[in-house]
C-alpha cells in the first residue's frame, strides 16, 4: 500500500460513520490530520449522545382499553393456534 | 424491531398476563398481524402493546401536546387496527404504522400551524435575534399540571432544540434516533426518495449542532 495522503474531507455519510465508531480505519487516516474534519466530527459525536439520550414516553394509563373499545373484531376464523410450549 | 419492543410495552395496558397468551410474546409482528386478521383479539391487544410508546412518542414529540399525541396516537392504532386486510406484509409493520402515524402528525400541523408555536419562536426565524422575536412568552401564565409534565418531558435542550426543526426534519431525526429506522425504512416510511432523507437528516443535523451550540452562549 502506497502511503498516499488522503486529502478528501470526511462526506456527511462518513461523519456518520465515525460518530458511531465505524469508519475505515484507511479514512481515519485523514481525520488526524484534517482540522476541519476533526471539529465537524467532533460536534457531531457529541449531538449522537446528545440524540442517544431521548427516551420514549408512555401515553395515558388504559390506552390499549381505549383503543380496544373501537376496533373492530374480524369473527374468528382459522386454526387455533397454540403456544410454542405446547409442542 | 418488534421485537425490541416486547420487553418494555406494557405499561400503558391494564392487561394481565393470562390476556397476554405466550405464543404471541416472542411472535414476529408478521404472525402476530396474520392471528388478528383471523379474530384473536389477543394479537391486537399485543400489536398495540408493541407500538404504542413508539408511535406515542413520535406524535407527542411531533405535536408537543400530551392529549393531541394521545388522540392522534389512538386514531392511528384504530385506522391500523381496522385496516389490517389492506396491509401488505412486505412492508415491515412497523414501517406501515409509522408512515400513518407521521401522516397524522403533519396533517395536524398543517391544520393548526402548531410548528410556528415551538417554544423557541418560529422555525422560519433564521437568526437568533429573530427566534428569540418570535419565541412565546413563557412564564406570563400559571401551568397547569398537564404543562409542567410537558415541559419536563419536553423542556430539555436536545428536545427543545428538536422542536425548532421543520416537522420533515423532526420525523426523520425521531425515526432515525429515537426508533432506530435505517434510512431506506425512513424513505419508505415518509415515501421520499432516499437521497431527500439523507439530506434532510443531515440539515437537520447541522441546525441540531446550531441550536445546541446557541444554547451555550
Ligand atoms: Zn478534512
Amino acid at each position: 500500500m502506497t502511503p498516499t495522503p488522503d486529502t478528501r474531507h470526511l462526506t456527511p455519510d462518513e461523519v456518520e460513520l465515525w460518530a458511531e465508531g465505524l469508519l475505515p480505519a484507511a479514512r481515519d487516516a485523514h481525520l488526524a490530520q484534517c482540522d476541519a474534519c476533526r471539529a465537524t466530527a467532533g460536534g457531531e459525536r457529541k449531538l449522537f449522545r446528545d440524540l442517544a439520550q431521548l427516551t420514549r414516553f408512555a401515553p395515558e394509563f388504559g390506552f390499549v382499553e381505549r383503543v380496544m373499545a373501537k376496533v373492530k373484531i374480524p369473527t374468528p376464523s382459522g386454526p387455533h393456534f397454540r403456544s410454542h410450549s405446547d409442542s | 424491531m418488534g421485537t425490541r419492543l416486547t420487553a418494555t410495552s406494557n405499561a400503558g395496558g391494564a392487561i394481565g398476563a393470562k390476556d397476554r397468551p405466550g405464543h404471541l410474546t416472542g411472535a414476529s409482528d408478521q404472525d402476530v398481524v396474520e392471528w388478528a386478521k383471523r379474530g384473536h383479539e389477543a394479537a391486537f391487544r399485543e400489536l398495540v402493546r408493541r407500538y404504542e410508546r413508539p408511535v406515542f412518542s413520535l406524535l407527542y414529540r411531533m405535536v408537543r401536546d400530551r392529549g393531541l399525541a394521545e388522540d392522534l396516537a389512538q386514531e392511528t392504532f384504530i385506522k391500523v387496527l381496522n385496516g389490517l386486510g389492506s396491509y401488505n406484509p412486505q412492508f415491515r409493520f412497523s414501517s406501515w404504522i409509522f408512515k400513518i402515524a407521521n401522516n397524522a402528525a403533519i396533517d395536524q400541523l398543517r391544520k393548526r400551524e402548531l410548528d410556528t408555536l415551538s417554544l423557541d419562536g418560529s422555525p422560519h426565524a433564521t437568526t437568533p435575534e429573530a427566534m428569540r422575536a418570535t419565541a412565546l412568552q413563557l412564564g406570563d401564565k400559571r401551568e397547569t399540571p398537564l404543562q409542567e409534565l410537558e415541559a419536563r418531558e419536553l423542556g430539555g435542550a436536545i428536545e427543545r432544540a428538536i422542536a425548532r426543526l421543520r416537522p420533515e426534519y423532526r420525523s426523520c431525526i425521531l425515526l432515525r434516533h429515537v426508533e432506530g429506522h435505517s434510512y431506506e425504512e425512513i424513505a419508505r416510511i415518509l415515501e421520499l426518495p432516499l437521497g431527500t432523507v439523507k439530506t434532510y437528516i443531515h440539515r437537520a443535523r447541522n441546525e441540531l449542532r446550531g441550536y445546541l451550540a446557541d444554547r451555550k452562549e
